[in-house]
């Protein structure tokens, strides 16, 4: 079908409402935030939809497959950092937070010893405007109890094991020792982690969950 | 933000399926009046005579990417809620190659290929058939393909991430090298011979 | 080009006719059809927080049938696996688009005029060997689409629109390889 003459006017009346909306794109930049305007309402579906924090395993897949825009913060004080910190984290107070620079196209990951202090540095980054934040909620502790050393109760069904497989592989490449033990698992008496509700998909597997989600999204 | 509306992990209810239907028929629809339930047509693309292919692809990759953007601007759409496919290096590179090679062969896509069985197109049906062997066969095949299928993750890496740049940028560029080569498409298909019929 | 001449309509109008009448009303413009399909598409984002796909479906398919002949091979398999579970290929999204693109697909050459059986093809080949090479590209493109997660509708469309690296990735190299291996197709089309 060769044009006639109204088709080509359609066309290029399409063409020509394509160019003024990307012009109209680079000059109206990216979202920026609207001026100290906290939405609290999709602060708070975000918490409970559980989109503000991700999983320790998590966490530790991204920083393996050097997931592009990540950037590990480590909110504790400089000498908590020095002493220890995770693979490619970078150290930041809270008060350092409201000032940073962060790229729309940066994903941020906070964490702090045990994630109190790292959620509050994600409310603070939501309301500076910038969406793609989260954090450790289970902190440090939680890094330890899954990742370092997961642990594979002794009566754990074999889609555990299918799980606990894929964990321990992650847990060795960050230099951990998986464990098989009996019952649930060693939990610290101070370990603040072990008093959070878990998730459905928590724990047993949630990176793995994370995974199978992933690829079950036939195209 | 209002949209999405439905969140894609929580959605294969009865609305969600509703609304599968309701846009695989607006779909269906589209890309048989473009005449891509054609097998001879959508292979035009490939000898260079019928350039249908991508001027029906490119119209619609730039349609939903500005409409991602302005809606997103516009505070209308949490596109981080959108889901975006992983990428994975080698296992995507070989497997257009290898896409590719059956798409010329065949004439049809998976998509299109069911517009043409919908029409009464034996070679729709034909392809169609072969489809679904072949996921049968990787499937069979899995074990021996997993480490390959899994290399080379980057999780979610769009242009805007890869680049450095923001994605207002990255879609007008988008734009501007559709409408480039629509241009050139159409100067193409005009000096390839003006002979009647599509 | 319209055949709308009154002058020389006695010889024109019959011939127009019976072109319609084999290949039915012209296609659209591709542009707009393909507008069209983009809004499809980001109505998929606004609604679904997802977009479209075909070959997804085609594997949920073919695992609810291997889950049905061969349950215990089935269940061993991941590949396939993956896809039982969830209440079978009627509760999957995809499925459920691919029936509506069929419906579409039909309802659109109905209106025009262009539904009719038969195998596409050139002059040069018998509908046998079409048929063939249909069946053999269509196996090969199952396995490429698996391989790189989806095919034009879901990697080349969808992640096309959302800028991901590796859909692009797709769509180049499929087109390239199309290209490359067109001369040993030459003869199912000319």
């Amino acid at each position: 079908m060769s044009a006639s003459s109204s088709g080509s006017r359609t066309h290029r009346l399409l063409a020509g409402a394509a160019a003024v909306l990307a012009i109209g794109a680079l000059a109206a930049g990216d979202r920026t935030t609207a001026g100290g305007r906290v939405d609290v309402d999709a602060l708070a579906r975000a918490v409970e939809a559980e989109q503000d924090h991700v999983t320790a395993v998590e966490l530790a897949a991204w920083i393996r497959d050097r997931k592009p825009g990540l950037r590990v913060v480590d909110v504790r004080v400089a000498a908590d950092y020095a002493e220890f910190h995770l693979p490619t984290a970078e150290n930041l107070s809270l008060t350092g937070l409201t000032r940073a620079a962060i790229r729309p196209d940066e994903t941020v990951v906070l964490y702090s010893e045990g994630g109190t202090h790292a959620a509050q540095g994600w409310f603070f980054l939501r309301a500076r405007g910038i969406e793609h934040v989260y954090f450790l909620r289970g902190g440090l502790y939680e890094w330890m109890t899954e990742v370092v050393n997961p642990t594979l109760p002794a009566d754990a069904s074999p889609a555990q094991r299918a799980e606990f497989a894929r964990t321990a592989e992650l847990s060795r490449y960050f230099g951990g020792v998986p464990r098989i033990g009996g019952g649930s698992g060693p939990t610290r008496v101070d370990d603040p982690a072990a008093k959070l509700p878990r998730r459905a998909s928590d724990g047993d597997g949630a990176g793995a969950a994370a995974v199978q989600r992933v690829r079950q999204r036939g195209c | 933000m209002i949209f999405p509306l439905i969140d894609a992990e929580a959605g294969a209810g009865g609305a969600g399926l509703g609304v599968a239907l309701v846009l695989g028929v607006a779909f269906g629809f589209a890309l048989e009046r473009a005449g891509l339930g054609s097998a001879r047509k959508l292979a035009g693309q490939f000898y260079g005579r019928d350039l249908t292919v991508l001027k029906v692809m490119f119209s619609a990759i730039v349609t939903a990417a500005l409409g991602v953007f302005w809606l997103s601007r516009l505070g209308l759409l949490d596109a981080s809620r959108v889901y975006v496919p992983p990428t994975y290096l080698l296992p995507q590179a070989v497997g257009g190659a290898v896409f590719g090679v059956g798409l010329v062969a065949a004439g049809l896509c998976p998509g299109t290929s069911c517009v043409a069985a919908a029409t009464g197109r034996r070679d729709g049906l034909a392809v169609v058939g072969g489809m679904l062997l072949g996921v049968l066969l990787f499937a069979e095949a899995f074990p021996l393909l997993a480490s390959f299928y899994d290399s080379t993750p980057r999780g979610t890496l769009t242009f805007p991430n890869l680049l450095q740049v923001s994605p207002a940028v990255a879609t007008a560029a988008l734009v501007a090298m559709a409408l480039g080569m629509s241009a050139g498409a159409e100067r193409w298909e005009r000096r390839a011979g003006a002979g009647g019929g599509s | 080009m319209s055949a709308t001449d009154t002058a020389s309509a006695s010889v024109a109008l019959p011939a127009a006719r019976a072109r319609v009448r084999a290949e039915g009303r012209p296609y659209a413009s591709p542009y707009v059809t393909g507008v069209g399909i983009g809004l499809v598409l980001l109505a998929a984002f606004a609604v679904m927080g997802r977009g479209l796909g075909a070959s997804g479906a085609f594997s949920s398919v073919a695992a609810a049938g291997v889950g049905a002949v061969a349950p215990a091979h089935a269940a061993g398999n991941p590949a396939v696996a993956e896809y039982l579970g969830q209440g079978g290929p009627l509760r999957d999204w995809l499925v459920i688009e691919i029936a509506g693109v069929v419906l579409g697909g039909f309802a659109s050459a109905w209106l025009a005029g262009r539904l009719g059986g038969g195998v596409e093809r050139g002059p040069r080949v018998g509908d046998g060997a079409r048929l063939a090479y249909a069946a053999g590209g269509g196996v090969v493109m199952g396995i490429g689409a698996k391989l790189a997660r989806g095919c034009t509708s879901g990697q080349a469309l969808t992640g096309g629109a959302l800028l991901s690296v590796g859909s692009w990735l797709f769509i180049a190299t499929a087109f390239a390889a199309a290209y490359a291996a067109a001369p040993l197709f030459r003869r199912e089309w000319t």
